[in-house]
């Protein structure tokens, strides 16, 4: 459980980053996907064909071409045997720029992925690797299609009474602000976030909080994404008297999908909105 | 009765420098990308029939650096590692002792914390920088240096702690530094280009011609200093030349390669225990065997969850302390 936390902060923490300039001329015909954000939005845009690997981390479609490829530390002999003429390479996987410049010595592009840190920056991500790729169109299809029912789902969900959320990372009560991505989509439902005050400059959005704190600020729902059980959370000692825990407010997040940034954030959006739509 | 051996054995040297040659050899040959063994050598020599295109590249600037840079750190730590024994007198005495360690992971932590753009041009400056500065701290603080190392070794103790605890908050403070710090401090060689090869082997070839130029008087010190003295030794002036080329190597590998522990305690007892001497014409030796040892780790890191690579530092640890073992019951059960 405290690995899985400590893996999902790392990749919430990849996404604090703003966005990259990228030139890539001719379409590429052998992509390799050190993403798995950046895999589903390949695939999405109709670039699928063009990919003949994807990173160890990459789970979603199920059709990507998955290999032990490591995204994190990238191992640019392994990259190189799959003879590819175009690499998505996250700007946070261990020595980034040595690895672009020793693939760009083999004569291989690089795509240089910096995590987006709102919607705009997945909209602009999309719309790159649609320049990329030579789906331009269908990139910017996608777009309008990801923003229109983005939109629907935040109307249907919006709040209108205060509801002060807390968005647990992981056990030892990480959170994130309404600065990060995920703080971003729950204050687009109009509430309240109450890792926001505990913020300080260098908590990068990712503040972690004590027991007390959080059951004075009273949360009337809890997002989990670390693996911990509704019994679990709703058993810690003192929590009773939360909202969230005497209304059963406890919501488990999907796996995957809250740190994927690409189209499937609007299966996470929707996920939000019912269950906001359905609170008390 | 038993003659008493050459105090240097140049046959154990000679075969520490061919299993370099092998390890090597191996280490350059094997990887994801399958490349003849004939066109490896063939390019190395640089005779016609060489390696061309990609697999040039992959040979030459991909697993060449990486090899070498494994040889220079792992002759590196073992040889400092054997000199600071020597020279504390002591057998649990490593390269990390000083605080040179735990100065250049605070060096590594602050880099990765605060850079903006590209922070690995940073880190080797950075944790060579904290790495000196910790063992200049400690024998600043410990004053006494001359008359007993041993303070020298705590306030070495002290400083380290001091920093490690900066290191750790500053860790804390900064969650999206913990993977690339914890990568640091169990060591990689990932990426190694001939930038870092050229200067590292710089300061490491030096600080080990320095350091085996001065081993014959560094047994000197296993005697009293009044004993050294008589001998035409200055031990002083001889500690301290020591201390800082050890040093100087010790920062120079950390900040290229992150922490590798175990080298320089396992080699230097591993040569000392097959060759059966404890002195320090053994130096040469233990730099060799140094060398091949974290070559082989390397090819190990590398190739047995590949594509994925497995921390150095566990393979050394792993591999090293078992063996280690063996060799320290045997010199017992010759000794006794």
């Amino acid at each position: 459980m405290r690995t899985k936390g400590l893996l999902l902060v790392l990749s919430v923490f990849a996404l604090s980053t703003t966005t990259a300039a990228y030139a890539v001329a001719s379409t590429p015909q052998r992509i390799i996907s050190l993403s798995p954000s950046a895999t589903e939005d390949l695939f999405a845009i109709g670039a699928g064909k063009q990919v003949v690997a994807v990173d160890s981390l990459s789970n979603y479609p199920k059709s990507a071409p998955h290999s032990k490829l490591d995204a994190f530390s990238p191992n640019v002999e392994a990259i190189a045997k799959y003879k590819p003429d175009l690499v998505i390479l996250q700007s946070s996987a261990t020595k980034a720029s040595a690895v672009k410049a020793a693939l760009e010595k083999l004569g291989i592009k690089v795509f240089f992925e910096v995590t987006p840190s709102d919607l705009n920056g997945a909209y602009a991500e999309i719309t790159s690797l649609g320049s990329a790729t030579g789906k331009k169109t269908q990139a910017a299809a996608l777009v309008i299609r990801m923003k229109s029912a983005i939109a629907n789902a935040i109307t249907a969900g919006k709040r209108t009474s205060p509801t002060p959320i807390f968005h647990e990372v992981d056990n030892t009560l990480y959170s994130a602000t309404s600065k990060t991505f995920i703080g971003h989509v729950y204050s687009d439902f109009n509430t309240t976030n109450i890792a926001d005050a505990a913020d300080t400059a260098d908590s990068y959005g990712y503040p972690q909080l004590t027991n007390e704190y959080i059951l004075k600020a009273n949360p009337s729902v809890i997002f989990v994404s670390d693996g911990e059980s509704i019994a679990q959370i709703s058993s810690r000692a003192g929590w009773g008297s939360v909202d969230a825990v005497s209304k059963k407010q406890i919501i488990i997040l999907p796996d995957d999908i809250p740190s994927r940034w690409g189209p499937r954030l609007v299966d996470f959006y929707q996920f939000v909105s019912r269950t906001l739509a359905a609170i008390k | 009765m038993r003659a008493i051996p050459p105090i240097w054995n140049w046959r154990i040297t000679t075969i520490c420098a061919a299993l370099l040659l092998v390890v090597g050899l191996a280490a350059i040959s094997f990887g994801p990308i399958t490349i003849g063994f004939g066109q490896i050598v063939r390019t190395l020599l640089g005779i016609s029939g060489g390696l061309k295109g990609q697999d040039r590249t992959v040979l030459l600037d991909l697993r060449l650096p990486r090899a070498l840079l494994a040889a220079l750190v792992g002759a590196a730590l073992a040889t400092s590692g054997a000199v600071y024994q020597s020279v504390f007198r002591n057998p649990l005495a490593d390269p990390y002792l000083l605080g040179a360690a735990s100065g250049a992971g605070l060096g590594a932590t602050i880099a990765i914390t605060n850079a903006h753009g590209n922070v690995y041009s940073l880190l080797p400056i950075f944790s060579f920088i904290g790495g000196t500065l910790a063992v200049l701290t400690s024998f600043f603080i410990s004053g006494k240096f001359f008359a007993e190392p041993q303070s020298l070794l705590l306030s070495g103790i002290a400083v380290g702690s001091f920093a490690t605890a900066i290191q750790t908050y500053l860790q804390q403070r900064h969650s999206s530094s913990l993977r690339p710090v914890y990568s640091w401090i169990l060591g990689e060689l990932t990426v190694a280009n001939w930038q870092i090869v050229t200067w590292s082997s710089i300061y490491i070839l030096i600080s080990l011609g320095i350091l085996i130029s001065v081993s014959k008087q560094l047994d000197g010190l296993m005697l009293s200093d009044e004993e050294s003295f008589s001998l035409g030794i200055n031990p002083n002036r001889l500690r301290m030349i020591a201390v800082a080329a050890a040093t100087l190597a010790t920062a120079t590998a950390v900040s290229a390669s992150g922490l590798i522990g175990f080298v320089g305690i396992v080699v230097p007892h591993l040569v000392r225990g097959i060759t059966h001497r404890v002195t320090n014409r053994n130096l040469l030796t233990i730099a060799l065997a140094g060398a091949a040892f974290l070559v082989l780790a390397d090819l190990g890191a590398r190739t047995l969850l590949s594509p994925a690579e497995l921390p150095i530092g566990v393979i050394t640890a792993f591999v090293g302390a078992p063996f280690f073992l063996v060799v320290l019951r045997r010199r017992r059960t010759v000794s006794s």
